[in-house]
């Protein structure tokens, strides 16, 4: 779902980036507020683990792949959508600028769709989900589906103002091939979520909201 | 698990995962350009992506960047090995990033 320079005139680039920035700077002060000193090691775990795991092309059928996103990963794990936007930002800063994975002038979009749209929908659905089963992968694995499929409807959105994609088509398609990615993007989720509280159970306090008044 | 065991076999993990994709990744397009090729019309909906089937880019009033490792590869000539070699390069700076921007962000309290 990475929006390269060729796919958005550049003002609209100016736009997003002007959004994005309010967005990074409730990072920030999330960071201020939240990232507490035994908080830092999952954030940079988390940061390498995205980087690697968005190489990793997995095929989805009809002649398209996708990989992990991560944002809902994120903000259930560490119990903050800003955490996502935090996270995701970093990885798209480096994609953009050494690996050319993403465009600069569409690096706001692209952290407004994976890193706020995706942390957003992940964490907040998730919270919901999880309230009402108290069953945290099937919430988790459900939330970050519907993390990655918001973001492709909304990138599509993005695409159709750009001009590159024509309304219904776009969405139609982004739509369908994002749910499939959804079901990498869920199942991973699930998966690195019981990997990562194997290794530090402290989280699972943040996890399942036991003393996250 | 202590902070720097897991940093540890946290980075160790992402970049067997990186070495992983270098050999297996998909090569087929992603979402936003197989929905690309679909719009226009070089690829069905529901349809394989053809071999030949190429995005056309708009050039004209975009910005344009050549990033140092495009597509994450030292071109033809690093081969594997270059990919290899940047993706563990990526995962690095990925990881020293984030402790570095954590350690400067992060909060006062404990």
């Amino acid at each position: 779902m990475h929006i390269p320079d060729a796919f958005m005139p550049i003002w609209q680039g100016g736009i997003y980036w002007i959004i994005a920035l309010i967005f990074i700077i409730l990072a920030l002060k999330w960071a201020r507020n939240e990232l507490t000193e035994d908080k830092i090691p999952m954030v940079a775990v988390l940061s390498a683990g995205i980087f690697a795991i968005q190489a990793f092309n997995l095929p989805v059928g009809f002649g398209t792949s996708g990989h992990l996103v991560g944002g809902a990963l994120v903000a259930i794990l560490l119990g903050s959508p800003y955490a996502a936007v935090f996270v995701l930002t970093l990885v798209l800063i480096i994609q953009g600028i050494i690996f050319g994975d993403g465009g600069l002038t569409t690096m706001g979009a692209n952290i407004l769709t994976m890193g706020v749209i995706g942390g957003y929908i992940g964490y907040y659905s998730y919270q919901g989900l999880y309230r009402a089963t108290k069953k945290v992968y099937l919430s988790a694995a459900i939330a970050a589906w519907l993390a990655c499929f918001i973001a492709a409807l909304a990138c599509a959105v993005m695409m159709w103002l750009a001009g590159t994609f024509p309304l219904v088509p776009g969405l139609v398609a982004m739509g369908t091939y994002h749910a499939l990615i959804g079901i990498v993007e869920g199942a991973i989720t699930a998966g690195a979520i019981y990997l990562l509280l194997q290794a530090r159970p402290e989280f699972s306090e943040t996890v399942t909201g036991v003393s996250a008044a | 698990m202590k902070s720097e065991q897991f940093i540890v076999i946290g980075l160790v993990v992402a970049i067997l995962i990186g070495i992983v994709a270098v050999f297996a990744a998909s090569g087929d397009p992603d979402g936003l350009e197989s929905t690309a090729l679909v719009v226009q019309e070089q690829k069905a909906l529901f349809g394989d992506t053809p071999e030949e089937a190429e995005i056309h880019e708009e050039e004209e009033g975009r910005f344009a960047y050549e990033s140092p490792f495009p597509d994450y590869s030292m071109g033809e000539d690093g081969g594997k090995m270059g990919e290899l070699a940047v993706i563990v390069l990526g995962t690095i700076i990925a990881l020293i990033l984030a402790l570095a921007i954590g350690k400067c962000a992060k909060a006062k309290k404990s």
